[in-house]
């Protein structure tokens, strides 16, 4: 399925009747929940909100419980007055997962979000039993060229806007067939998507803390849980060398290249992406 | 020179009206309330551009402005200033 194809069924909307999920004090995170299986647990990253997930994971759902909520301070989950830390964030999904009574789950995470799958995998090891990272902000020998990467985007948007931020990151984050497929309406028709899903603020605390925390890969080889790297040979954050690399850092990495994708690459072929996540999930599972 | 924005509203009313059926809130919504708002999906208005492309003889470009893709209004606003 063609990237315009996949965006013709994106669906921004909320469910009024889904449930916030308490997980810390004063913190409420809204949750929806669909099919059967083992668990998928999405990871948003800053520019993502629930409903987007819905048609990412529209084939996993057949055989997996897909998790998707909003991040503390997005969306229609609790906004506290302080942000919260990446500690706060792992948290959640702990609190999420007690709340749900799933043991275990696969983290499904994307760019800024790979961090927060780190984290949760860190903190709460015995919680997590895979991790997909796609397009990850994760190196193999650093993090120095995402960090400058998401400064210059948090400087675009202090200092000329949220639809300059857009026009800022679109060519960085898809590829070039994608960009080519969709055209000047696609871009504005997108860039429309970008301005309702999120405000300023959130971008704003999502980029503030995308710059800080851990950067040494050194840390990726306290993970044990099977992990797969997952980028487009047209992601220009991350090479496939450096996909490579960064999955050797893992005690049990792997990698998948998909060709033409960008950053993002379930936007890019969304059956195809879905496929390898279920391929690496059913390799993990004859493995149990 | 007559007055062209209340015919190209028209129009685009008409496109929307083709893409949603004539029973549907397209048909009334005002000209100046925002389309986002209105209940018009991103992938509704990327549709309406491709077939203002062709209405009216003309190619968006990466650089307009998001004000002009709010509204029925601001989009006749657009097309009447790109025609000159």
């Amino acid at each position: 399925m063609s990237a315009g194809e996949t965006l013709e069924r994106l669906d921004l909307s909320y469910h009024e009747d889904a449930p916030r999920i308490r997980t810390r004090e004063g913190v409420e995170l809204y949750c929806e929940t669909r099919g059967e299986g083992p668990a998928i647990t999405t990871l948003n990253n800053f520019f993502m909100t629930t409903p987007t997930w819905r048609v990412f994971t529209d084939e996993l759902d057949h055989n997996h419980r897909i998790v998707s909520y909003d991040l503390c301070g997005h969306g229609e989950s609790t906004h506290p007055a302080q942000y919260p830390t990446w500690e706060d964030h792992a948290a959640d999904v702990a609190g999420l997962l007690d709340a749900l009574e799933i043991e275990q789950t696969y983290l499904l995470s994307t760019s800024i979000s790979t961090v927060l799958a780190r984290e949760v995998a860190l903190r709460y090891p015995d919680r997590v039993k895979g991790i997909i990272l796609a397009g990850p902000a994760l190196g193999p020998k650093g993090m120095r060229r995402h960090r400058q990467i998401q400064r210059a985007w948090l400087l675009t948007l202090e200092n000329h806007g949220m639809a300059a931020l857009y026009s800022h990151l679109y060519p960085e984050v898809f590829a070039a067939d994608m960009n080519e497929e969709l055209g000047t309406p696609g871009f504005l028709g997108l860039r429309e998507s970008f301005l309702a899903i999120s405000t300023a603020e959130e971008l704003h605390n999502g980029l503030s803390l995308a710059l800080q925390g851990e950067t040494s890969p050194e840390l990726l080889a306290q993970i044990e849980a099977p992990t797969l790297v997952v980028i487009g040979d047209d992601d220009i954050l991350l090479s496939t060398t450096g996909a490579r690399e960064l999955a050797e850092k893992f005690p049990n990495g792997s990698y998948e290249i998909m060709p033409r994708a960008g950053h993002l690459p379930f936007l890019d072929d969304s059956s195809g992406f879905q496929a390898i996540v279920a391929k690496f999930i059913d390799g993990v599972e004859s493995n149990a | 020179m007559p007055d062209q924005a209340p015919a190209v509203r028209e129009r685009i009313r008409a496109l929307l009206v083709d893409m949603h059926g004539a029973d549907s809130f397209v048909s009334a919504v005002p000209d100046a309330v925002s389309l986002r708002e209105a209940g018009v999906s991103s992938t509704s208005l990327v549709s309406l551009l491709v077939a203002m492309e062709d209405a009216f003889g003309f190619e968006w470009q990466d650089d307009v402005r998001p004000e002009a893709l709010r509204s029925i209004s601001s989009l006749a606003q657009h097309v009447v200033a790109v025609r000159g």
